[in-house]
């Protein structure tokens, strides 16, 4: 395992477009958790300047509720896809550049190549998680007081459940990635299917008549983003009627996971049955 | 002598094209075997299937007498079809990913970069690399940690003459070490300079195979004429190196395996009491030969 990740790990080293776009991922990752509170706000307060009944302020940094606003924020598609693309270009690139071949003609098996690939997206979605985990921990030490600081262990799942989402998103990249084997072809259609062709199908699923087999809430990007579904801001529960989980969704934790597993299944069944 | 490659029946079919076609090749350690065919004759294919990234419709073949294994594929330096590197990464660093994968690390790097003439540029990306040292970059990644058996395809294709010079001059170097070595080529010039053995492949079939010597020998033919023709053939046929003949314009045309020399078979005849008329050299050059190879079996 150490060996594969010398190998993954000198891949990326010298490589710029990958610095390039995780250094992108953390910029808009650190706006998305900083700017949250300051964005509503300033919608709250355009609201209030038109509407009799005013909407209170929003807070989002104090314990224990900041596990699951932030971790909320860092799982909205527009941040989460960046390290999918990262993902999706370290895998095609070996294809368009034939890599892949000389990899496995040099002795490594078709196997191990793909368990570098999955350990790079297993260390990458650790090292997001420290890293939220570490920000949540030290605003939210800011922005507490004492009997907030109290309970500062209650909402923690939502770290977990951040965790399970980056790594079943960049694996539903890393099957993209195997799937179609061009990086175009497979950014294009990963990007319009997180972003448009999935949005579509959900409503389209949700129109009336369908409604007795709902199976909107399963499809792959949608199950994973539900895991952490809103953050906790009660006027959307007094406003929209939008039900507040309590904690991580234990069973879009499981669809996430499942889907992955059969995405595994499928990668590594078609990379042994077809020619490099 | 230990068998280093031996293939049975390997066939390789795509859509209307059989690639590869019931082939079956033996090479033996510290040889220098040459697959020479025409552009689209299955030598990639084969080489593809062998080193496991294309699957074989139906065939088997063996690495030292043991089943493929990526283990076994570590004992194997090879260059397949065109230089495949990271472009973004430095020689150096292209060089030491094949030394963690083949986990041979990283000390045998700077003998090969000298080796193929790169050590001034190993720091530069590969990407900045003319097509003559991304060639050579895949000789060296090929010649790293000094593997037991060498597999090139096409090491010299597009290469201006004195990068065809120094790349031959690597691998005879190479072979002087008693490596064996494993050389896909369409050109004959190239398979008789440096091999010891060779299979002729065509449309994914083998045509021939052996030592280059026998199976590429300038077959001579030579022209004869003498007052009794049906004697002159009876003598001549008793010639060790005979092939066979054919009478033409009340000329005999003798074809020989190997090569005579005309006062030889002077000599020879003279003696069996036969006085020609008639001599001549008629030798066909090597290109002619494989080509005529290659129409025969149309």
């Amino acid at each position: 395992m150490i060996k594969l990740f010398k190998i993954e790990f000198r891949k990326i080293l010298t490589y710029r477009v990958f610095w390039i776009l995780t250094g992108l991922y953390f910029i808009f990752l650190g706006l998305g958790i900083f700017m949250a509170e300051f964005i509503l706000n300033d919608w709250v307060n355009n609201f209030n300047k038109r509407f009799p009944i005013p909407m209170p302020h929003v807070t989002l940094y104090f314990f224990p509720d900041i596990w699951q606003n932030l971790t909320f924020f860092a799982s909205i598609r527009y941040v989460l896809i960046f390290p999918a693309l990262v993902v999706i270009i370290l895998i095609t690139n070996e294809f368009t550049n034939k890599t892949i071949r000389q990899n496995v003609v040099n002795g490594l098996s078709k196997r191990d190549f793909l368990f570098s690939k999955l350990q790079f997206i297993l260390l990458l979605s650790i090292f997001v998680t420290i890293v939220l985990g570490i920000v949540i921990f030290f605003l939210g030490l800011s922005h507490s007081d004492a009997q907030q600081f109290g309970m500062m262990s209650r909402k923690f799942m939502f770290l977990p459940g951040f965790f399970i989402q980056i790594l079943s998103y960049l694996i539903f990249a890393f099957f993209f990635g195997f799937l179609l084997r061009h990086t175009g072809l497979a950014i294009a259609l990963f990007t319009l299917y997180s972003l448009i062709i999935e949005p579509v199908i959900y409503y389209v699923l949700k129109i009336p008549f369908l409604q007795p087999n709902n199976v909107s809430p399963y499809l792959p990007v949608n199950s994973v983003l539900r895991i952490v579904e809103y953050p906790s801001i009660p006027f959307l529960q007094k406003f929209m009627g939008i039900t507040l989980q309590n904690s991580v969704s234990l069973l879009h934790c499981g669809i996430a996971l499942m889907y992955s597993a059969i995405m595994i299944g499928i990668v590594f069944w078609l990379m042994d049955k077809k020619d490099l | 002598m230990k068998t280093v490659l031996s293939i049975n029946n390997l066939s390789k079919r795509y859509g209307k094209i059989q690639a590869v076609d019931h082939l079956s090749i033996e090479v033996k350690e510290g040889e220098i075997f040459g697959i020479l065919g025409p552009n689209g004759s299955g030598k990639t294919t084969t080489l593809s299937m062998v080193l496991d990234f294309v699957k074989a419709d139906s065939g088997t073949f063996e690495w030292f007498e043991k089943r493929p294994s990526p283990e076994i594929r570590k004992r194997i330096g090879s260059v397949i079809e065109s230089p495949n590197f990271y472009p973004y990464l430095s020689a150096v660093n292209n060089l030491k990913i094949i030394g963690d994968i083949k986990g041979i690390g990283y000390d045998d790097i700077d003998r090969v970069l000298k080796t193929s003439g790169l050590y001034e540029r190993r720091l530069s990306p590969f990407r900045t690399f003319s097509f003559g040292m991304k060639q050579r970059l895949a000789l060296a990644s090929a010649l790293l940690g000094n593997p037991e058996l060498l597999i090139l395809d096409e090491p010299t294709n597009g290469l201006d003459p004195q990068g065809i010079a120094h790349i031959r001059e690597i691998i005879l170097q190479v072979a002087l070490h008693g490596t064996t070595i494993i050389i896909a080529s369409h050109l004959l010039d190239e398979v008789q300079k440096v091999c010891s053995h060779v299979a002729v492949l065509q449309k994914g079939k083998k045509l021939y195979s052996g030592k280059v010597s026998e199976v590429l020998s300038v077959s001579d033919c030579v022209e004869l004429a003498s007052s009794d023709t049906d004697l002159l053939i009876k003598t001549i046929s008793e010639h060790p190196k005979y092939k066979n003949h054919e009478k033409s314009n009340g000329m005999l045309l003798v074809y020989f395996e190997g090569e005579t020399e005309p006062a030889e078979l002077n000599e020879f005849l003279h003696m069996k009491g036969i006085v020609l008329s008639h001599l001549s050299d008629r030798k066909r050059t090597l290109e002619q030969h494989f080509l005529e190879l290659l129409q025969e079996n149309k």
